[in-house]
């Protein structure tokens, strides 16, 4: 995602804080869970307590796709999440038959979130490579 | 959608930048426009137009007279 609209740029201002908050809350609750052996209310509190930062992230993504001024990037980038999107349901789909057949191990459900992020990056760095390749090209 | 942005463009010496500036979107965008790979919005397309003090068709290919031709 380019920095130069002003979204983006609330977009990244927002999201660093967000991710450095759900790297303090991963260690916290691992370290709580490991040290307090808690039990019931507590423990779902602690077990929860990394994916609220997760759940912030997304309404971030959720706010630039709402405030991106710039109808094409804008497009861009809902279509990288779509790329990522289908990749994550291939992916879990197929391993999911791969898993029932005993073929793989199971995957904890909160990886399908990674799943999304990496095929939405690489759509993204496609495109964006593909919008450099077209700038270079000419129009100046 | 086919487009005499290119044209109009060079008739007025401004740059893709010069465009988008006017415009308020970035270059990526009018470069998508211009490539035809992206068609804009109708009001994306008005201001557009209205860049140029022109009329919508006469920056815009009508896609379904050109089906028709």
């Amino acid at each position: 995602m380019r920095s130069a609209t002003p979204a983006a740029r609330r977009y990244l201002r927002r999201f660093f804080p967000v991710m450095l908050a759900y790297c303090g809350a991963l260690f916290f609750s691992t370290w709580a869970i490991r040290a307090w052996e808690p039990q019931g209310a507590t423990l779902v509190a602690l077990a929860v307590l990394p994916a609220l930062p997760i759940l912030g992230v997304l309404l971030v993504i959720g706010l630039y796709i709402h405030e991106e001024a710039d109808e094409y990037l804008r497009r861009r980038a809902v279509s990288g999440m779509m790329v990522g999107l289908g990749t994550m349901l291939s992916f879990f789909t197929v391993w999911g038959f791969l898993e029932d057949a005993g073929v793989v191990g199971h995957i904890p459900a909160y990886w399908t979130f990674v799943v999304w992020c990496v095929g939405w990056g690489v759509a993204e760095i496609a495109q964006s490579l593909r919008d450099r390749r077209e700038l270079a090209g000419g129009g100046r | 959608m086919k487009n005499r942005l290119r044209v109009l463009r060079a008739e007025r010496a401004w740059s893709q930048q010069d465009l988008a500036e006017r415009l308020g979107v970035s270059r990526q965008s009018v470069n998508a426009i211009e490539t035809g790979r992206y068609d804009p919005s109708l009001p994306l397309a008005f201001r557009i137009a209205d860049v140029f003090g022109l009329k919508i068709e006469d920056v815009f290919a009508n896609p379904s007279r050109e089906d028709a031709q």
